[in-house]
């Protein structure tokens, strides 16, 4: 089957998604269930070890101010009391500044930067000269044969990005496939049209300063897709893409 | 010279020996025989100071209004766990669709590839990866000093 003649020339192109670092926000519903559990596990809890030292030492203070008991201040001793542990832990979790959830990135809504949307997965999109258009394109190049397509595909991922990218391939298999026709102009018996088939992958190394970007490229989430991808072939990424 | 008399001490301390060694060989068989000891779940076993009634929370009971409220916020949990197990079943079936097309075509083009495509990945499995965490990582954060020491005790049969 080598040798029969194929009308379709094949391409293979990677998707490769950077997977997402902070948990999506909580919509009302999920967040007022959790404030209900987190009320119903309290509620059937019984007293912590913590919590009775608190009531014992709120027990000892009302006892001391009820009858004036000297021996008690007499010792001398400075005890440690369960509230003032309590305002010490508060005190150090305010000193705390976590990183923030929205970056910089987000605020200046620049595509090239893999520190934005943090909550979501981002994908690698390139521009490139297909016939006599620039299109914003998954990265592809065309099989060669000896490869298999999974090859091609890193191929594919290695123009754009460098060897030293660092992404794991989910398996052999395309994930889809996008078919077209060549308009008719350069249409021959040879050459009906074309067959992208679309691998995924997840980046693994979340620091690309080492990699050579010789295109234009964006990192977008998949509702920014339809900003840049052609209906047909937008449908087509659409559906092997979870979000 | 030595007589016979030392000779007999000697025999008699070996069958001496070899008696306490079967009596030894005894006791382990009806050890091993005995049941293995079932490893306890210390997660399960609530220690008994936790028992005492004066550890039992003290709150004011539930008002109707509440009550409503909770059942109802339980009945649209419900429902939105529905919609997003049907959600995720759907987008689950549109990926393996697409998948079996694109192995169709690829099956019609060349069987090489299409073979080639079938084979098992063995570096996919196993997969690791860390979850998510609220916020992003700190760049150049210095933890706190201190160190946990893992006290969990192992039980071996």
């Amino acid at each position: 089957s080598a040798a029969a003649r194929r009308p379709w020339r094949l391409f293979g192109a990677m998707c490769l998604l950077r997977l997402p670092r902070i948990t999506q926000p909580l919509e009302t519903v999920e967040e007022e269930m959790a404030a209900l559990m987190q009320q119903i596990e309290l509620e059937k809890s019984h007293y912590s070890d913590h919590e009775m030292r608190k009531l014992e030492e709120e027990e000892q203070l009302k006892r001391r101010k009820e009858s004036f008991y000297d021996e008690d201040e007499a010792r001398g001793k400075t005890v440690i009391m369960a509230q003032d542990l309590e305002e010490k832990w508060e005190q150090k979790f305010l000193q705390f500044k976590a990183a923030p959830r929205i970056t910089d990135a987000d605020k200046s809504n620049d595509r090239t930067s893999l520190n934005r949307k943090l909550d979501s997965n981002l994908m690698l999109l390139v521009k490139q000269k297909i016939g006599n258009q620039e299109l914003w394109l998954l990265p592809q190049v065309e099989w060669q044969p000896g490869e298999t397509l999974r090859s091609t595909a890193e191929r594919a991922m290695a123009t754009f990005l460098g060897d030293h990218i660092q992404a794991k391939v989910l398996g052999n298999a395309p994930f889809g496939i996008y078919k077209y026709k060549f308009p008719r102009a350069i249409r021959t018996e040879n050459n009906v049209g074309a067959k992208v088939f679309f691998f995924k992958a997840f980046l693994q190394s979340s620091d690309l300063s080492q990699a050579e970007l010789k295109a234009d490229y964006l990192w977008v989430t998949k509702k920014e897709l339809a900003d840049y991808l052609k209906l047909e072939y937008l449908k087509k990424v659409n559906r092997f893409l979870l979000d | 010279p030595s007589r016979a008399q030392p000779k007999k001490k000697k025999k008699v301390d070996v069958r001496k020996e070899q008696a306490q060694k079967e009596r030894m060989k005894k006791k382990l068989k009806k050890l091993e025989k005995a049941a293995p000891e079932l490893i306890p779940i210390e997660d399960f076993i609530t220690p008994l100071k936790y028992s005492e009634s004066n550890r039992v929370r003290s709150l004011p009971t539930l008002s109707p209004e509440e009550s409503e409220r909770r059942v109802l916020l339980l009945k649209k949990w419900c429902l939105f766990k529905q919609k997003q197990d049907e959600a995720e079943k759907k987008a689950i079936k549109a990926l393996v669709e697409s998948q079996q097309e694109a192995l169709r075509e690829l099956r019609l083009e060349s069987e090489e590839l299409y073979e080639a495509a079938i084979r098992r990945d063995e570096g996919l499995f196993p997969f690791e990866r860390d979850g998510p965490s609220y916020t992003p990582p700190l760049p150049g954060y210095d933890p706190p000093e201190g160190k946990c020491i893992d006290i969990t005790k192992v039980y071996t049969q």
